[in-house]
């Protein structure tokens, strides 16, 4: 493991709660993490707290095997060998590109290393730009570049893109990423952003509350998610009380729903179910009738809230519908449910 | 219309037009602002006229007999004042805001204090104390320094100039972006090392905002400098008015002066523009204080012996004299008729001062142009300007136009305006630039005429401001020394007068309990200065 959180605890003095709560996290070699969570989660303290900006009141961190902070051990910041880029980039307005980059480093082949990491991010003709000169993505990049050239055990990156307007923010992480890998560094990420955290991970931990609520590959906390937090703050969920059936079923208000994800909870437990409004297929033959209430068009797909079932058991749910039907409220349609996107919740508070 | 008739008003309309942008200002307005910018300028022009009226032979004579001297001992004086005076309130920046020193919050507030003792207040303090006649000599039989010339005018001027760079750098301290020292953290740099190479880096353009300031005011500063005896342009160029009333080699040397003031200001020009540092600001962070560990005994010493120097010798001083004066009987009728003449003439520029930039800062902010621009230029021009060249423009521009006028009180008013006129901008504009425009043309929706507005709107929204402002330029005023000396009307002392005269004569117990009233008064708006930063 690359980065190893054990029950790390850190409060600050103004807080009425802690900021991360007991939370043990392994961070594999060479991959991209992403911490995803709401703010005040606590996914900066943990980012900090592996920088070492932070110190725990409890807990143990350790980065490639070497103890950085516990009870005993206390490693500042500049001995961890970390790189770590900036929400703001924190370029030192006062340096050049290529003294930004080189900053604090020594050698003889100090200008072939600098002139290489900036070939890597493609700034290899800004060297003696000045930081305001630069537009936003190049910032961006000489902070990458100044984070990857120490060759750092791994690299943080703090909500690295949220200063980038929309095409540009697309663009630089997809740029980032292949640089990464190029690279083949570890990065840790923090966002608030589950479309970006999705885009980019090999592996989401969505926290709440400085807990993690659920750790997984960006597929399995989208198609799966654990816990009614993850299912509504990771892309939109409904979320149907039910009872679990047999063969995969779990019995509803709106019928036996197909469900090939249960945490092996048994025949007659409640459970609470999540269903994307992907899993819900348009189908002249379907068992579920609704009538739609409400429409928004966003261009890729008709996100509509329609009400299924009868009298006491009817319930209002999202679903999904392609861009291209004409649909309007008050439109009576026929769904069928495909089981790839329903998921029974784990118990959550 | 307009247009057909006369095709050249045509034209000169239009250009009129695109000059204001399609909204020209009133010119009731415009002319307001002109004459306020006019004040300004006009005793400048008269002094660097009457330095180019004199012959080559006043020149030659002025060269090759004061000058040098003048040139050596100005330089000398600036430059070691300004070096000390940054170093000093830089590190006291640093100390209280960044390290675990105890006591910081209160030394924070106390460190200021100085800005409210006019330094040739703390002059005669000095002298009360290291003297020829000085309490030392009393007690312990000899004097232990010369306090007249360089050392004590050094000392001295160091002291009450340093708060300009603590109070800047205490500001730009608390607004520096944490990121920066934390990204030098993260690319292996020890945190000295990150002090050194990032943090005082970012700080270079607020120590040299410091520097600018205290340069100006050693430059400009008369009273401290004469007290000591140390012999500086401000001193020449009042000993050419009152010894010898050679009016046209005050003007020689006031142009050298301004020459040397314009110099600095460009230098900061220059680095400010070199150094348009722009600091994206993250989110605020408190910064990690640092473990001073024994370093803490001799930083508090180094705090003790400044405050101890700057505030608590000067006001103890200040205080037994006052006590010894009280008892003699020297706080009588006659010094509470010198005080009121202090006040009053304050009072009325203070008043002046807020009248005359409102129309130049509601200018500014409401119909920006290269006009408006210049005229903002000329009228903020003034603040370097030192006391003696502008008593001296004055007295040119009565002598001039105004004989019927000369030797009345309206000389000294006028003259306090020019000086202080800056300041009482600033505030204002400030406070302007808080009030949306928006709210302007919401009123003029609703039927207000643009007078409506200014008196309905806008002087409501910046009372506040431009009542700070005015404060300012009252204490100011009040403290003023050289102009005063030099334009009051016969018979018409004030305090600060009052203060020079005795300590020339070394009656103290006079001068005392007048310095004492004047630094009480200016501790009064102390928190306006300390908001502003």
């Amino acid at each position: 493991m690359a980065i190893s959180l054990q029950h790390v605890t850190k409060t600050y003095s103004s807080a009425n709660g802690p900021a991360v709560d007991g939370l043990s996290l392994d961070i594999p070699q060479g991959h991209i993490t992403t911490l995803l969570g709401p703010s005040g989660c606590g996914k900066t303290t943990t980012l900090r707290l592996i920088a070492g900006f932070e110190r725990p009141e409890q807990g143990s961190i350790a980065i490639a095997g070497r103890t950085m902070a516990d009870n005993q051990r206390w490693v500042p910041p500049e001995k961890r060998g970390i790189g770590m880029v900036f929400q703001d980039y924190a370029l030192f307005p006062h340096l050049n590109v290529e003294r930004n980059t080189g900053f604090g480093l020594k050698g003889p082949d100090l200008k072939k290393k600098v002139q290489s990491t900036l070939d890597l991010v493609g700034l290899g003709n800004y060297l003696k730009a000045m930081p305001h000169e630069l537009s936003g993505g190049q910032q961006q990049r000489v902070a990458l570049a100044r984070a990857l050239i120490r060759d750092p055990l791994v690299i943080l990156f703090d909500e690295p893109f949220s200063n980038l307007d929309t095409d540009l923010r697309e663009q630089m992480r997809q740029e980032v990423v292949d640089i990464l890998q190029r690279a083949h560094a570890t990065a840790v990420f923090v966002t608030h952003d589950q479309r970006e955290a999705l885009a980019i991970s090999d592996q989401i931990v969505v926290m709440k509350d400085g807990r993690i609520q659920q750790q997984g590959s960006p597929r399995e906390i989208y198609q799966y998610p654990e816990t009614a937090f993850v299912a509504s703050f990771v892309g939109q969920s409904n979320l149907l009380p039910g009872t679990m059936g047999t063969d995969g079923y779990v019995m509803t208000a709106l019928g036996p729903i197909p469900c090939h994800h249960t945490h092996g909870r048994e025949t007659g437990e409640p459970v609470t179910l999540s269903i994307r409004p992907d899993s819900f297929e348009m189908d002249p033959d379907g068992e579920l009738e609704g009538t739609i209430l409400r429409t928004v068009y966003t261009g890729e797909a008709i996100d509509a809230l329609v009400t299924l079932g009868q009298g006491s058991t009817a319930c209002n749910i999202w679903v999904h519908i392609h861009p291209e039907e004409q649909v309007r409220t008050g439109t009576v349609l026929r769904f069928t449910v495909l089981p790839h996107f329903v998921a029974v919740i784990r118990g959550d508070a | 219309m307009s247009n057909s008739k006369h095709p050249v008003m045509g034209k000169v309309r239009q250009a009129w037009m695109r000059h204001w942008q399609g909204r020209p200002p009133s010119a009731g307005l415009l002319t307001a602002a002109f004459f306020g910018a006019a004040i300004m300028i006009i005793p400048v022009v008269y002094v660097v006229s009457l330095a180019a009226e004199a012959g080559p032979g006043a020149w030659s004579r002025l060269f090759t007999t004061r000058v040098p001297t003048l040139w050596w001992n100005t330089f000398a004086l600036t430059i070691s004042v300004t070096a000390a005076s940054v170093t000093i309130g830089g590190l006291l920046a640093f100390l209280t805001l960044r390290t675990d020193l105890p006591g910081r919050g209160l030394f924070r507030w106390l460190l200021a204090v100085p800005l409210a003792v006019p330094p040739y207040i703390g002059a005669l303090a000095y002298i009360l104390v290291f003297g020829p006649r000085g309490l030392w000599f009393q007690w312990l039989g000899s004097a232990p320094v010369d306090i007249y010339g360089f050392v004590g005018a050094f000392w001295v001027l160091t002291l009450f100039t340093y708060p300009y760079t603590y109070l800047i750098t205490s500001a730009a301290l608390r607004r520096l972006n944490q990121n920066f020292e934390e990204a030098g953290l993260s690319c292996g740099v020890p945190y000295w090392k990150v002090l050194l190479t990032v943090t005082l880096k970012l700080l270079r353009p607020s120590l040299g905002a410091g520097a600018v300031l205290t340069a100006l005011y050693v430059l400009s500063d008369f009273g401290a400098i004469a007290m000591l005896r140390y012999n500086t342009f401000t001193r020449a160029i009042y000993y050419q008015m009152t010894g010898r009333f050679d009016q046209s080699a005050a003007a020689v040397l006031s142009l050298l002066l301004m020459v040397v003031t314009v110099l600095v200001l460009t230098v900061e020009r220059f680095t400010r523009a070199q150094q348009a540092f722009r600091q994206d600001s993250g989110t605020y962070r408190k910064p990690q204080l640092i473990k001073l560990g024994h370093l803490r005994w001799p930083s508090l010493v180094f705090l003790g012996l400044i405050l101890f120097s700057a505030v608590l010798l000067p006001i103890a001083v200040l205080l037994y004299w006052t006590v010894l004066g009280w008892n003699q009987g020297t706080v009588d009728a006659r010094f509470w008729q010198f005080a009121w003449n202090s006040f009053s003439s304050a009072a009325a520029a203070a008043l002046l001062c807020v009248l005359l930039a409102l129309p130049l800062t509601y200018l500014k902010s409401r119909y920006p142009s290269r006009s408006t621009a210049a005229l903002l230029r000329i009228a903020y021009g003034g603040y370097a300007l030192p006391g003696v060249i502008v008593a001296l423009g004055i007295m040119i521009v009565y002598d001039r136009f105004l004989p019927v006028f000369y030797g009345s009180l309206s000389m000294l008013i006028l003259a306090l305006t020019v000086r202080f006129l800056p300041q009482s901008m600033q505030s204002q504009d400030a406070a302007l630039e808080l009030v949306s425009p928006r709210l302007d043309e919401a009123a003029r929706s609703m039927g207000q005429t643009p007078l409506g507005v200014l008196y309905r709107v806008i002087f409501p929204a910046i009372l506040p401001g431009a009542a700070a402002g005015g404060a300012l330029a009252f204490v100011s005023a009040l403290k003023e020394l050289p102009a005063a000396l030099l334009l009051r009307p016969a018979g018409f002392d004030t305090l600060s007068v009052r203060i020079w005269m005795e300590s020339v004569e070394g009656f103290y117990a006079y001068a005392a309990p007048a310095a004492l009233l004047l630094i009480a008064v200016s501790m009064l708006p102390l928190r306006l200065i300390l908001n502003r930063y």
